[in-house]
């Protein structure tokens, strides 16, 4: 038989999930779940994010990394989806992630993160 | 061909779900298992080289779209499929469908829904839902993973539509524009069940029961990882592939589960597969308590026991290859 956990997983914010299990003719139907299990490996995946800002924010104090690092984190992307985003080359874009890089950076070419993060071109220049 | 009047039902997976409301509005009644089943859908992949957020790729099923593909081909569908340039383009295709009464699907990113909990949005550029009408400028959705219907603002799905990256769906649509006529279910569930018995069964060591144990064997190696922010990432990776990304690795097995006791009566053998449904159930309850083991393992790290995670992936593996050998040798 099929166990139907019914623990809560806040990361649904109240909703639920289904799955298959068999009823007591052995044939299978939907049912309702919750579970811890899942909600713990979404809340690590967060939080794991949550650690790279802060981080990142660690080091564009040092003046080491830009904002376009800070923003990628914020919107929960890593390098290959941020350079697909903008259309540019991983490469490009690793460069664009430091502070010495972004400082020379064109508007033009700055508008086009700023795009991708959904803010405006003043939010990604003047990021304190 | 126009669809009956629509009902919102909440599946285990997108794709399927999609799959199975769209076959059903349209005429063609289909459970979720059978389009599931039908598509040969289920699989296990590991592949260590192709990374996301830093972590190998690992999946539970087959690649995203397989499932409209296969399981339209299979039933001598033809989908009307549409990729677009651009937001309007798209948004004015898809009103005039509206207008004409159709359901119809599309591919999206999981991040740019608004009405997805925050914590659930990522960039999964795979998500299927379903359009069925409008409300002024809004659009009535139907998502499978949901429990009730839901209405999304047109630019927050069109960003969802035109998400970049991996699998970027550029604004993909599709509905069937014709029904399956006297189907020869018998001929093509053999097919459809030997296809991913074999599939199941491949030699290539990163996938099917091979793909298994070859993640086993990593597991293992995790147990003199000094990096233990990385070791609890990777062991909940494992959890978020299997049970967050549509539905989980054990909830996959228990889909497929379903289908092979629903595709009893075709005349196919039913003992065999009564006895494969078994089996896949007891796959799916290990992959349960190896995702259970797996969480456990990346809270106490100093009690990690990477040898108990292992073998209980191991154990699923070996259910499921004693499943599709039986099923490889259907008649």
């Amino acid at each position: 038989m099929i166990e139907i956990p019914h623990e809560k997983n806040e990361t649904l914010e109240g909703m639920q999930k289904v799955m298959y299990a068999q009823n007591e003719q052995g044939t299978f139907e939907r049912y309702n779940y919750g579970s811890s299990v899942e909600e713990f490996a979404t809340q690590v995946a967060v939080e794991e994010y949550e650690i790279l800002k802060k981080e990142c924010l660690e080091r564009i104090q040092k003046g080491e990394d830009s904002p376009i690092a800070f923003y990628m984190y914020e919107n929960r992307m890593d390098l290959p989806t941020l350079a697909s985003a903008v259309g540019m080359f991983q490469f490009r874009v690793k460069r664009h992630l430091k502070m010495r890089v972004f400082k020379r950076m064109s508007d033009a070419l700055l508008q086009r993160y700023a795009d991708a993060f959904s803010i405006s071109l003043r939010e990604l220049k003047e990021f304190h | 061909m126009t669809p009956m009047p629509f009902k919102h039902a909440q599946f285990a997976h997108c794709e399927s779900g999609v799959m199975a409301t769209l076959f059903s509005a349209y005429g063609f009644p289909l459970s979720e298992p059978m389009a599931f089943g039908l598509a040969h859908a289920l699989s296990f992949v590991y592949l260590p080289f192709v990374k996301v957020n830093n972590l190998p790729l690992i999946a539970y099923r087959s690649l995203p779209k397989s499932i409209i593909k296969t399981l339209s081909k299979s039933l001598h569908v033809t989908m009307k499929t549409q990729t677009f340039k651009g937001e309007k383009e798209a948004n004015e295709a898809l009103k005039d469908l509206v207008k004409e009464g159709k359901i119809v699907g599309l591919q999206t990113s999981v991040y740019y829904l608004p009405y997805f909990p925050k914590d659930m949005r990522f960039h999964f550029n795979a998500h299927n839902l379903l359009v069925y009408g409008m409300e002024e400028e809004n659009y009535r959705i139907s998502d499978p993973v949901f429990e009730e219907a839901v209405v999304c603002s047109q630019e927050g799905l069109s960003k969802a539509r035109f998400a970049k990256g991996v699998f970027a769906p550029k604004g993909f649509m599709y509905y069937p524009k014709n029904m399956p006529q006297e189907v020869d279910m018998h001929a093509i569930l053999h097919k459809a069940i030997v296809k991913n018995a074999k599939a199941m069964l491949t030699p290539f060591p990163f996938a099917g029961v091979k793909g298994m144990q070859k993640l086993a064997q990593k597991i293992l190696s995790l147990q003199t990882e000094e990096n233990q922010r990385y070791v609890k990432n990777y062991l909940t990776h494992i959890v978020r592939m299997q049970e967050e990304i549509g539905t989980g690795g054990g909830g996959f097995r228990f889909v497929y589960a379903a289908f092979l006791q629903e595709a009893k009566g075709y005349g196919l053998n039913e003992m065999l597969l009564e006895e494969a449904s078994a089996l896949l159930v007891k796959s799916g309850s290990a992959l349960r308590e190896f995702a259970l083991y797996c969480v456990e393992g990346s809270k106490k790290p100093q009690s990690l026991n990477t040898q108990k995670i292992a073998t209980k992936l191991i154990e699923a593996s070996t259910y499921e290859e004693k499943a599709f050998r039986l099923l490889k040798a259907l008649e």
